[in-house]
């Protein structure tokens, strides 16, 4: 038996999961219907799939949300998992499903996929034959995906950076690119059974003030950890940045960058979707501008090609969604989506060359780090500051970039911290901006910026 | 002059955090961040190393009062005259009037407290009761 056997027949040997099957496993997803796969969906789709989010506790209400998606003409499922178990804390879990079950009364924040089990929810999942896809947290994943793979669940979003430094303060991120290697093996060893697993990156992060330049560079590099390990479809995404122009000037970058690293890896066959997260920062209390931000979001992800976009609902602000106002939101960007026609190719070339060449600056540092693989260079460029994450809440982050708007809403780098950009793309950066020297100012406006949507 | 800073008990408010890193940072204070999710005794334990002449504790879930109980018990343990204590935020569940707050967390042992007020204006008071203070 392999290495990669070993470990998964002990992570499966779990008092909080019936006997896990591998046999009976591989043989349904080898002859699993096509219509599961995502990866599919995408090769054989020119629309651009929506996906909102969404996930209950019990199995009972996650399947009358699935209803209410499939009758607003969903794409893509969402399976929104708990935080108990994000945290792998499968008992906590197992006793708050009870009590949900019991009193008619969601005392989890997701469904609870491992207690559930696989043959359970694959019922569902086979049920709906539409691509589900699996929206979690976890820095370990690995009993998650497997239960997730079994059941049907063919995207599993994530990633060992992603995943973690927007979610945790002191998970030891060396054991996250551990854990997600192993993930990344399962969906490949899976993959060459029927159509390919589709693994995607969180790109919004921290959903607070990103820079372009960051989202690109951990995309490209979890992009390249998963497809080392012999993932062939990937989606690489990010967010709502505030401003049109900027979303252009990432997606048209994250595109053409995202495949030049793949092919210089030697990953020429394997396919990079793009994904775009509708406005992820604070939303208006107001319903009605709620839904027009959503609708602003919609037409950009028109415009930037998004090969699938990910939904947020009118009742954003107040909590999780009802299945009702979701699944609204849902019919609402399938409308949008619907009557865009001719919408314009919209290029900044400056814009453009400027940000490749950040991204370009930071890979570099990374590959040149003279660690032996590319999860410790990585690793070793977050605890160099040479990544860092703006509000990240772990102990590793470097907490000294500082991003502001511009006057055109475009967020941009006021202290670069320990970031190895060049001084020509730095200076590029600050050319854009005109902060006051009064030292309450820059506080001032970059929670006005953070805010842009209130 | 030495801050020590941080979020108080099993609260992530990680934007809040960093904006009082950066708004300390440029009014020329040094900055011993502990980030989110902070126990009390790590602040203690953080004046201790550091010699810290401030502690800004903040709190946006409501949790804060639960914690701040502890804060006379861990203050008489060790001599902590010369620190200012400070707290800020959100500092009750649900809607309760600063007059009722502010006088309960200075019982605690806090010289100053911010109830739902802007981060400029509480660093300004700070300033200006630390000049006071020295």
């Amino acid at each position: 038996m392999d290495l990669l056997q070993r470990e998964r027949e002990a992570i499966v040997n779990n008092e909080y999961i019936d006997h896990f099957d591998f046999d009976e496993v591989s043989s349904f997803i080898k002859g699993a219907s096509k219509d599961l796969f995502i990866s599919h969906k995408f090769k054989n789709s020119s629309d651009i799939l929506v996906q909102p989010r969404g996930g209950f506790p019990t199995y009972d209400k996650v399947f009358k949300l699935y209803d209410e998606f499939k009758n607003s003409n969903v794409d893509v499922l969402p399976l929104t998992i708990d935080s108990n178990t994000r945290l792998n804390d499968y008992a906590s879990a197992k006793k708050m499903l009870r009590l949900s079950e019991e009193n008619d009364v969601d005392m989890l924040n997701g469904y609870p996929l491992v207690n559930h089990g696989y043959r359970t929810t694959r019922k569902m999942i086979t049920h709906f034959n539409t691509p589900v896809s699996l929206r979690h947290g976890t820095p370990d994943a690995r009993l998650l995906t497997e239960i997730a793979l079994a059941s049907g669940i063919f995207e599993i979003e994530g990633g060992p950076i992603t995943y973690l430094l927007p979610y945790s303060k002191n998970f030891p991120l060396d054991k996250a690119f551990i854990y997600w290697k192993y993930v990344e093996k399962v969906c490949a060893k899976y993959s060459e059974l029927n159509e390919p697993i589709n693994r995607e990156s969180f790109g919004p992060l921290s959903a607070t003030m990103q820079p372009p330049v960051i989202v690109l560079v951990i995309q490209i590099l979890e992009m390249l950890l998963s497809l080392e390990e012999g993932v062939k479809s990937f989606s690489v995404s990010f967010s709502q940045t505030g401003s049109f122009i900027q979303d252009i000037v990432s997606s048209n970058v994250l595109k053409k960058l995202a495949r030049k690293y793949a092919d210089d890896f030697g990953h020429e066959d394997a396919t990079i979707n793009l994904v775009y997260h509708q406005w992820m920062g604070a939303f208006p209390r107001n319903k009605e501008h709620s839904e027009s931000l959503i609708t602003t979001s919609t037409v950009i992800a028109g415009l930037v090609g998004a090969d699938k976009i990910i939904t947020k609902t009118k009742e954003e602000a107040f909590g999780i969604p009802t299945k009702e106002a979701n699944a609204s939101a849902v019919s609402n960007v399938k409308y949008t989506l619907g009557i865009l026609k001719g919408l314009p190719l919209v290029r900044d070339a400056e814009e453009e060359e400027n940000l490749t060449n950040e991204v370009d600056e930071i890979m570099q540092a990374v590959f040149n780090d003279p660690a032996d693989t590319l999860w410790r260079k990585v690793f070793n460029a977050i605890k160099k500051g040479h990544i860092e994450i703006p509000f990240s809440p772990h102990i590793i982050n470097n907490n000294k970039v500082i991003t502001v708007r511009d006057k055109a809403g475009n967020i941009r780098i006021y202290d670069k911290g320990d970031l190895p950009l060049s001084e020509k793309s730095f200076a590029y950066e600050r050319s854009k901006l005109n902060i006051a020297e009064d030292k309450n100012a820059l506080v001032s406006q970059i929670i006005q910026d953070i805010g842009i949507m209130l | 002059m030495k801050v020590i800073t941080g979020v108080v008990g099993n609260d992530v408010h990680v934007v809040a955090n960093r904006l009082i890193d950066i708004s300390l940072n440029q009014r020329g204070f040094e900055v011993f961040n502990l980030g989110v999710n902070t126990y009390l005794e790590e602040f203690i334990d953080a004046v201790v190393e550091t010699d810290a002449d401030v502690v800004l504790i903040s709190s946006l879930n409501g949790e804060a009062e639960g914690w701040s109980r502890d804060l006379p018990i861990l203050k008489g343990k060790y001599s902590l005259k010369d620190v200012t204590f400070v707290i800020g935020g959100n500092l009750a569940v649900g809607e309760v009037a600063s007059e009722v707050i502010v006088p309960k967390y200075k019982a605690y042992g806090f010289d100053l407290v911010f109830h739902q007020i802007d981060l400029n204006d509480g660093l300004d008071t700070l300033e200006a009761f630390l000049k006071e203070k020295n």
